[in-house]
């Protein structure tokens, strides 16, 4: 029992595969000694079996499902687009169509982030996965097209950009001049992946796609578990890790739920054909800031599940079980939304005050505030938006 | 630099950084606006009514010590007409809980406040010291955490004082969402947000209905325990610091060092911690009603919910976590091999209305081992509820047919030498002098008020 606290290939060392007895076993993966291939097979396995509902037959042959996969370039997103890749292959040869289409998404966040990922990684990507289209897309693009409604009241609730000129601000500004008006690290990781999920599931829209899928594994779902309750966003988490509708109107599905991180970083080193020269790694990953102004509450959480997944890989898997448990409330016509994430409010309480924790009207008399139509933990990133 | 100048009064030199919102203030706004605050917890929650007593859980720590101080400070300030008790729990440990009733009994004198001490070995025939003589250290938390909740209860009864306030402040409360999310403990992490607990006790005898129900609620929920400290240090509060000398191997869990970090990366964290686990509490599925419109209601509270010890040590020790991963790894293995036949709860039903555990997530109450039973994984599944019903022994609220500290009691006595028994001061007078069981303890409590 002892053997699944070594590290993998020395626990592995001399044993044979427990699934095909055959072969050498490579690693063990959940107390299971495996060789390579059976490896893969098991990583495959728990993928398709997410994927279950947009088999062959479910499809109607005149016309294919279409599914959004965003693509950071990490190994998470690039494992399932492999896995997914493979699986769309298999089912053309066996029945000369597809259960479903994948289109692939980058989004580009290179003006606000110091370490994102190099643009020539697209044209590779789509030099390995030809199958599926690409779109790489600006962050700022969010703040380019003007034609729903919600989206223009967001934006008028952000800071407004300083015109020197009677042109309006670009939206490379706006999102530029966002991004410094917030007041640490943590918003402007929380405000930066709120703007792009938000992004990704208008794309995913208008690209007449009827779901996406996320690339968030186990070891992720559970510290965004823990980290968005941190953030106060405690109630958005039924729509952040449960497979189903979401508040943005299209499905959210998270494939690699039941696989580890370790396992994806093990079947990134093997994988046939390889894709590592594809993974985009951060400088510095999984090594917290000294400062704790640079760190941020992602990567606490991060660093805290990657220890905890070391020696407690089950007790990751039931954080998330446990949270997929939670149930969102039913969703009424008089739901209000937060202008900001697009989650539902409940009873309207936006903003950080008006509840147990707040007790600033009892010593500073503040007027009612709304927190200006933004969710608790959007209200938390962007004070100086509440403070209009 | 000129020195800063406090953000409220704006004419005295700040001194203190806020821990909870980084303001630079000086004492004397610091000790009001952390003051105007625990009254605005008080008030918009209406915790308290005119003449109510109120019974203050005293450990001699500093978030009891400061809640006394605040709450006689604010019940003279604002006239809440309400009267303020202290109560002790002597759990009977030797060089800690001695010496900290004696920094409670000069709280008594300090605020003019009358003491109650209830003991374990006059409830349980047991003190602390002795279960750890035959139980060892390991695991001694569980036994005193369980007792404690219940001896509080009791204490509370003997003096009929129907409110229980307790010194759990926002790290206790945070640190409890987290580590629920660790366990996997969703009906918890719904329960012990709510700022009011009740334990509807319905004590069976009926000579004394009026014990049925203690409410316990938690002033200081939304208190930095960095500010309590700075406010019992400014204020010159006497407080007793050491630890529990039966909890060092306890060390500070892993929620609690998260909490720690995540609060130095933003100190709004533990706040916004708070606000997420009542968030969720609404949406455990069947899990609690009375907070589905904005948590401010009561929810009844079984047995050893609120962790161990004062302190909150003690929860998380890494054997816990250790036998917890082994037990959910063994269940992944039955479920793959298909050992285990799928049990449903239909079948299981009958008379065990009060079946406590959740089928899929595995739960550890205090260092015991749960047990899950698994079904096909897409199975959606309901939450189970706990039923609340009565402790066939001594009465006390519990959704088992006996209750915790009956269950650990017994064990306890069947290793006890007979004559022991004998030597307890009561057994022997009471009319069915049976076992020395909490039932005893309860009904000569109940004579002791009359």
């Amino acid at each position: 029992m002892s053997g699944k606290h070594l590290p993998k290939e020395i626990a592995a060392a001399g044993q044979i595969c427990r699934r095909c007895r055959a072969a050498e076993a490579f690693l063990v993966v959940r107390t299971e000694p495996l060789c390579r291939d059976c490896f893969i097979k098991y990583v495959h396995t728990k993928v398709i079996k997410r994927m279950e509902s947009f088999r062959v037959r479910f499809s109607a042959v005149d016309q294919s499902r279409k599914l959004l996969l965003p693509v950071s370039f990490g190994v998470s997103s690039l494992t399932l687009l492999h896995v997914l890749d493979q699986h769309l292959s298999k089912q053309k040869e066996r029945t000369g169509r597809t259960g479903f289409e994948l289109q692939l998404l980058f989004v580009d966040t290179s003006s606000v982030e110091r370490a994102s990922p190099e643009p020539q990684l697209v044209s590779l990507l789509k030099g390995q996965f030809p199958d599926h289209s690409c779109t790489s897309v600006f962050l700022s693009s969010i703040f380019e097209d003007e034609s729903t409604d919600s989206e223009a009241d967001f934006r008028e609730y952000l800071p407004a950009v300083a015109q020197a000129d009677a042109q309006p601000p670009s939206a490379e500004q706006r999102l530029e001049h966002l991004m410094k008006s917030l007041p640490s690290a943590t918003a402007r990781s929380d405000v930066m992946s709120v703007l792009r999920t938000r992004l990704i599931a208008k794309i995913a829209e208008e690209k007449g796609c009827e779901g996406i899928l996320w690339g968030d594994c186990t070891t992720r779902l559970a510290e965004k578990t823990l980290a968005e309750t941190a953030k106060g966003r405690g109630f958005s988490l039924p729509w952040q890790v449960i497979d189903g509708d979401s508040p943005y109107g299209i499905a959210f599905n998270y494939p690699l739920r039941d696989l580890l991180k370790k396992e994806l970083t093990a079947y990134a080193d093997m994988a046939n054909p390889p894709f590592s020269s594809l993974i985009h790694r951060s400088p510095g990953s999984g090594q917290l800031s000294v400062s704790s102004k640079h760190t941020t509450i992602d990567d606490l959480m991060k660093q805290y599940f990657e220890s905890v997944e070391e020696n407690y890989p089950s007790i990751v898997a039931n954080v998330v079980r446990t949270t997929s448990k939670l149930q969102a409330p039913p969703s009424q016509r008089t739901d209000q939304f937060c202008r900001l994430c697009n989650m539902p409010v409940t009873n309207g309480k936006f903003g950080i005050h008006g509840w147990g924790g707040d007790q600033q009207d009892s010593t500073d008399a503040l007027p009612e505030l709304s927190g200006n139509g933004l969710c608790y933990g959007c209200a938390r990133s962007l004070p100086q938006v509440t403070a209009l | 630099m000129p020195p800063s100048l406090c953000a409220l009064c704006k004419t005295s030199r700040a001194f203190i950084l806020r821990p909870k919102d980084h303001q630079k203030l000086c004492k004397p706004c610091f000790i009001s606006v952390f003051e105007t605050e625990i009254h605005h917890t008080i008030t918009s929650n209406n915790l308290f009514h005119r003449g109510e007593r109120i019974a203050i859980g005293a450990s001699g720590g500093k978030d009891s010590t400061v809640l006394a101080s605040v709450l006689k400070t604010l019940n003279e300030r604002y006239n809440y007409g309400v009267e303020l008790i202290l109560l002790s729990i002597d759990e009977g440990i030797k060089g800690y809980r001695d010496d900290s009733l004696e920094t409670v009994k000069r709280n008594a004198k300090q605020y003019d406040m009358p003491l109650m001490i209830v003991g374990y070995d006059e409830l349980y025939g047991w003190t602390m010291d002795q279960v750890v003589e035959q139980v060892g250290k390991k695991g001694n938390c569980t036994y005193c955490g369980v007792f404690r909740r219940q001896a509080l209860d009791r204490g509370a009864a003997k003096l009929g004082v129907k409110h229980v306030v307790t010194g759990h402040n926002a790290d206790d409360v945070a640190e409890t969402v987290l580590m629920n999310l660790l366990r996997g403990d969703l009906p918890r992490l719904s329960r012990t947000t709510s700022i009011v607990t009740s334990t509807p006790s319905a004590v069976s005898s009926p000579d004394s209905p009026s014990h049925t129900n203690i409410k316990r609620s938690k002033p200081l929920k939304y208190a930095y325990e960095k500010e309590i400290v700075l406010y019992a240090y400014h204020k010159s509060l006497d407080y007793f610091s050491t630890e529990c000398i039966y909890s060092p191997e306890a060390f500070r869990g892993s929620a609690r060092a998260l909490i720690k970090n995540l609060e130095r990366v933003r100190p709004s964290a533990i706040l916004d911690i708070v606000r997420s686990g009542e968030d969720m509490a609404r949406l455990v599925p069947g899990g609690n009603e009375a907070c589905s419109n904005g948590c401010s209601g009561q929810t009844a509270l079984p047995e050893e919910e609120e962790g161990g010890c004062g302190s909150s040590n003690g929860r998380s020790a890494g054997g816990e976590m250790a036998s917890m991963e082994h037990q959910l790894a063994q269940n992944d293995i039955a479920t793959e091999v298909g050992l285990e036949i799928e049990i449903t709860s239909s079948s299981l039903n009958g008379q065990q209305s009060g079946k406590k555990k959740d089928p899929d997530a595995v739960q550890l109450v205090n260092g015991k081992k749960g047990r899950r039973l698994k079904g096909p994984a897409q199975t959606p599944r309901k939450t189970a509820r706990q039923t609340m019903g009565q402790c066939k022994r001594c009465g006390y609220l519990s959704s088992q047919e006996i209750c915790k500290a009956c269950v650990l009691l017994e064990g306890l006595n069947k290793n006890r030498p007979k004559n022991n028994i004998e030597v307890s001061s009561y057994a022997p007078e009471q009319e069915h002098g049976h076992m020395n069981n909490a039932t005893n303890a309860m009904q000569k409590l109940q004579l002791g008020v009359d």
